[in-house]
């Protein structure tokens, strides 16, 4: 099931040059901070599928994740706060033949943002969002986030959570994600591969990653989390659903794993079914879309607008 | 008689727009001016709604508050509208009234009549009540039946049963109603126009201007535009998105507009207000988008299908921070056409957002207006770049403060946007306070180039002679009941203000500077003339303020206007 655009331009584009998909510029992420490791995992990921550089666009939002764009050699888009992915989507629609990856963190894409998350589902655009999950805010000096478990009271807060935690795999599968995944920002491996196997994807794709901050959330540590970490796709789960019976079959199962959290905590691919993208689905109301280049071709000739509206003045008449 | 108004009224769902629309449409080909008023309750079926639709020889651009025809579709409807009937006008109505101008028109006779030919119950007729009193109307104008018939059967295409039978009707009133009373209008010159509002021109001009992305969420009264441009989508080749809100309208517009293509969302107040943080990122990041906005009867949810022109200071100052924006408004379909082509020019040219202000009228009132001139439209995109570069920095410092534009897809032209202030790189890790100065400096700079290079037209026009001491101050849709009753009241012009931001003082200032200024607007506080004293200093002798929610009818505006002496407030209120 590869994407279509990376098929197309892994044929015609020169490899990329190790590297340099990192940028100069300084980073201004805690020491230790999981951050760090989602950061190398996706350098390394475009490392390996070799998209030319000017293909690739990488959004963020607001908050200490959505920083990344500014450390990766890619078109990017620093948004507002919660509207990473919308704004993802919208450049992926504008122009089918990049290459789309949002970032955004668990207050940025499950607080503020949830409209668009749920919204994100109904479209089903090819593309790829990575969830920096670490249960606070921490640019703003750890409240808590709609991620961080019922009860728990990291030390940056000055109240235990009393509300409930979303939980992203469950709502991405309820919202329509088409593919579903939990990685885990210490096992640089298992991300790349992820984060690989999410832009191969033809769809929208989550990848949900435990990402320790360790300012702040003393609870949800590298030391929490080591232990409890298991991959269901080495448990023998399938997450492939070949047609639409398989994947209703399939999703209660890949939600009852998303609800497992405890002394087992599962990642892996929850969920990977392909069915119409949005660009298929917008060629029905516009035949001709993504079959031109709405950047590209011009839409003027010396000035003069090569669209003529004559027929629809007349249709006034 | 010179003009006629006819007026339709009845339950949302009655088809009361279906026959103002139809007369409306028979009277444009007749090559007759015609102005349409839609007053319509905020709710689907039920609730008491008008039309009027003004008619007239000679160019018209306000409804009149003298009715001529009335068609009332229930009793409620006689009951509030008769006083409006003038005195030798008629009423057609299906119950016998004790009033004199009533036109009888055997109503059940016609309908059994055709329901029999169609073998159909009576009671399924009844939807087609109204087809009786357009056509028992147009007989009394005297217009050829076979007119009225063709545009019905237009009308109803896809459903040829309904034409015919909707036809018999019309055939049967034109030979059993022998109407008491004629109108005899004054004869039209034939010409070609078209029967638009400012959606449709607003959506025309999207297209002329090569528009490939927009984006909203359902709100009254903008999404009709977005509705018609989803009907051209298919042929013109463009996307328009309707999304969960209106953050991911306004949101899912500027990414489109930095991922190169030419960009827009449509919205109202409410709708406006959830975009206005993105508003100020596209200043900042200055994202060549373009936002259209209905003003419609606010605060809060206000009157939602009624008119007011109420959001200007709001258009001009919303968002955080200091950014460029610049700030249109039409006052007309035809200036919303050519308008809507400039925005996109003036949104690539100088990387700002632009604001397009309409308002509720403009939306909904169809009138009639001259094909536009497509050899006067013209694309520019300024600084664009869409082939291979190097060295490319998306904020480079440049003397008239406007860098290059890349997108994604550019060989070494690698775009880096960002919302927080920025390098020239666009990378965020400076809050460098020299750098803050020439950032600052680079995006209100262009402030000064948009007025500069805009042509006078655009940022005003000027009506009537130039020797009158009296001028009127007006915007938008306002214009149109100045223009036709300065017709009516000699010695006074109209000075119209097309381009809000950047203010521009040295034209204001030719026309204004010594007169008796009279601000009319159609909101409470007349917030053009407070933007007038902050810009130049000005005063105003007086404020004519309309905020009932109605535009301003023909009678009101010159009767306010022949005053000797206005009062500092004035305020219009017929509905």
């Amino acid at each position: 099931m590869e994407g279509r655009c990376l098929h197309l331009i892994s044929t015609v584009s020169p490899a990329a040059k190790p590297q340099s998909y990192k940028t100069n510029v300084e980073i201004d992420w805690c020491p230790g901070c999981g951050d760090f490791g989602i950061l190398n995992a996706l350098v390394l990921a475009l490392q390996e599928l070799k998209i030319p550089n000017e293909d690739v666009v990488l959004t963020g939002g607001i908050g200490c994740s959505s920083k990344i764009p500014h450390y990766v050699n890619v078109n990017t888009l620093h948004t507002l706060h919660g509207r990473s992915l919308v704004q993802a989507q919208a450049v992926k629609m504008a122009n089918p033949r990049l290459e789309v990856i949002s970032a955004s963190g668990d207050g940025d894409g499950l607080g503020i943002g949830s409209a668009h998350f749920v919204a994100a589902g109904r479209r089903n655009v090819d593309m790829t969002y990575i969830l920096f999950d670490n249960g606070v805010y921490g640019l703003t000096k750890g409240q808590a986030s709609p991620t961080l478990p019922y009860g728990e009271m990291p030390k940056s807060i000055e109240t235990e959570n009393i509300k409930f935690p979303v939980n992203p795999l469950f709502l991405g599968l309820a919202s329509g994600f088409t593919f579903v995944s939990r990685s885990y920002s210490y096992n640089i491996k298992h991300l790349k591969e992820t984060l690989i196997r999410a832009m191969k994807h033809r769809g929208l794709a989550l990848v949900d990653v435990m990402q320790p901050c360790v300012t702040y959330n003393n609870i949800n540590t590298k030391e929490f989390y080591d232990p409890r970490l298991y991959d269901i796709e080495k448990e023998g789960w399938n997450p492939v659903a070949n047609n639409e019976a398989e994947y209703k079959q399939k999703v209660p199962q890949a939600v009852l794993k998303s609800l497992e959290w405890g002394e087992r905590i599962p990642m892996g691919v929850f969920i990977d079914y392909q069915t119409e993208t949005y660009d298929q689905k917008l060629q029905k109301l516009v035949p001709d879309y993504g079959k031109k280049n709405y950047v590209m071709d011009p839409i003027h000739s010396n000035g003069k607008p090569l669209n003529d509206v004559t027929d629809l003045m007349n249709s006034f008449c | 008689m010179h003009d006629l108004n006819l007026m339709v009224a009845g339950p949302q769902g009655s088809g009361i727009n279906f026959t103002s629309d139809t007369f409306a449409k028979v009277m444009t080909r007749e090559g007759y001016h015609v102005f349409t008023n839609a007053e319509l309750f905020s709710t689907i079926k039920g609730e008491h709604s008008y039309f009027r639709v003004r008619v007239c020889k000679d160019m018209i651009r306000s409804y009149s508050e003298r009715v001529d025809i009335l068609i009332p579709l229930d009793a409620k409807s006689v009951m509030l509208h008769t006083k409006e009937l003038s005195k030798d006008g008629s009423i057609i109505y299906e119950d016998n009234l004790e009033d004199p101008r009533h036109a009888a028109i055997p109503y059940k006779d016609i309908l059994q009549t055709v329901a029999t030919k169609f073998g159909k119950a009576l009671s399924e007729l009844n939807v087609m009540k109204n087809t009786v009193a357009l056509a028992g109307a147009t007989k009394m104008i005297g217009l050829d039946k076979e007119k009225i018939k063709r545009v019905i059967s237009e009308n109803f295409a896809s459903r040829p049963k309904i034409a015919e039978m909707n036809n018999a009707i019309v055939d049967e009133v034109y030979s059993d109603f022998k109407p008491g009373r004629t109108f005899d209008l004054e004869p039209a010159v034939y010409k070609k126009r078209m029967l638009i509002n400012s959606t449709h021109a607003v959506g025309m001009g999207k297209v002329e201007a090569g528009m490939k992305f927009q984006s909203y969420y359902p709100i009254t009264p903008a999404s009709d535009e977005s509705n018609y441009l989803e009907r051209l989508m298919d042929k013109y080749d463009f996307v328009v998105e309707q999304t969960e809100d209106e953050i991911a309208a306004i949101n899912m517009a500027i990414a489109a507009a930095n991922a190169g293509l030419r960009s827009a969302t449509s919205t109202s107040g409410p709708g406006f207000s959830l975009m206005v943080e993105a508003l100020s990122y596209a200043g900042m990041t200055e994202t060549p988008v373009v936002i259209f906005f209905y003003q419609r009867a606010g605060p809060a949810t206000g009157m939602p299908t009624r008119h007011e022109q109420g959001d200007l200071k709001y258009a001009l100052s919303a968002g955080h921070g200091e950014f460029p924006r610049v700030v249109i408004t039409p006052g007309d379909h035809k200036e919303a056409f050519y308008d809507t082509i400039e925005a996109f020019n003036i949104a690539e040219k100088y990387q700002v957002p632009v604001i397009v202000l309409l308002d509720k009228a403009m939306a909904m009132s169809n009138y009639t207006v001259d094909l536009f001139d497509l050899s006067k439209a013209r694309i520019d995109r300024g600084k664009l770049i869409l082939a291979e570069t190097k060295d490319y920095l998306r904020y480079k410092f440049t003397d008239d403060g406007i860098s290059p534009r890349s997108v994604p897809g550019v060989k070494g032209g690698l775009v880096t946007i960002a919302g927080d202030e920025h390098d020239e790189d666009g990378h965020i890790f400076t809050e460098d306070a020299e750098n803050r100065i020439k950032m600052m400096d680079k995006r209100m700079q262009k402030m000064a180039s948009v007025l500069r290079d805009v042509p006078a037209d655009m940022k005003v026009k000027f009506y009537g002679s130039p020797s009158n001491k009296k001028v009127v101050l007006s915007w938008g849709s306002a214009k149109g009941p100045v223009l036709d009753a300065m017709e009516k009241v000699g010695d006074v012009s109209l000075l119209q203000v097309r381009m809000m931001e950047p203010f521009p003082v040295e034209d204001v200032m030719k026309y204004l500077k010594g007169k008796t200024i009279i601000d009319v607007e159609q909101n409470y506080s007349g917030q053009l003339a407070d933007l007038l004293k902050e810009k130049t200093g000005l005063d105003v002798s007086a404020r004519v303020v309309k905020f009932n929610g109605r535009p301003i009818a023909f009678e009101e505006m010159v009767e306010v206007l022949s005053k000797p002496k206005l009062n500092g407030r004035e305020v219009l209120t017929f509905d």
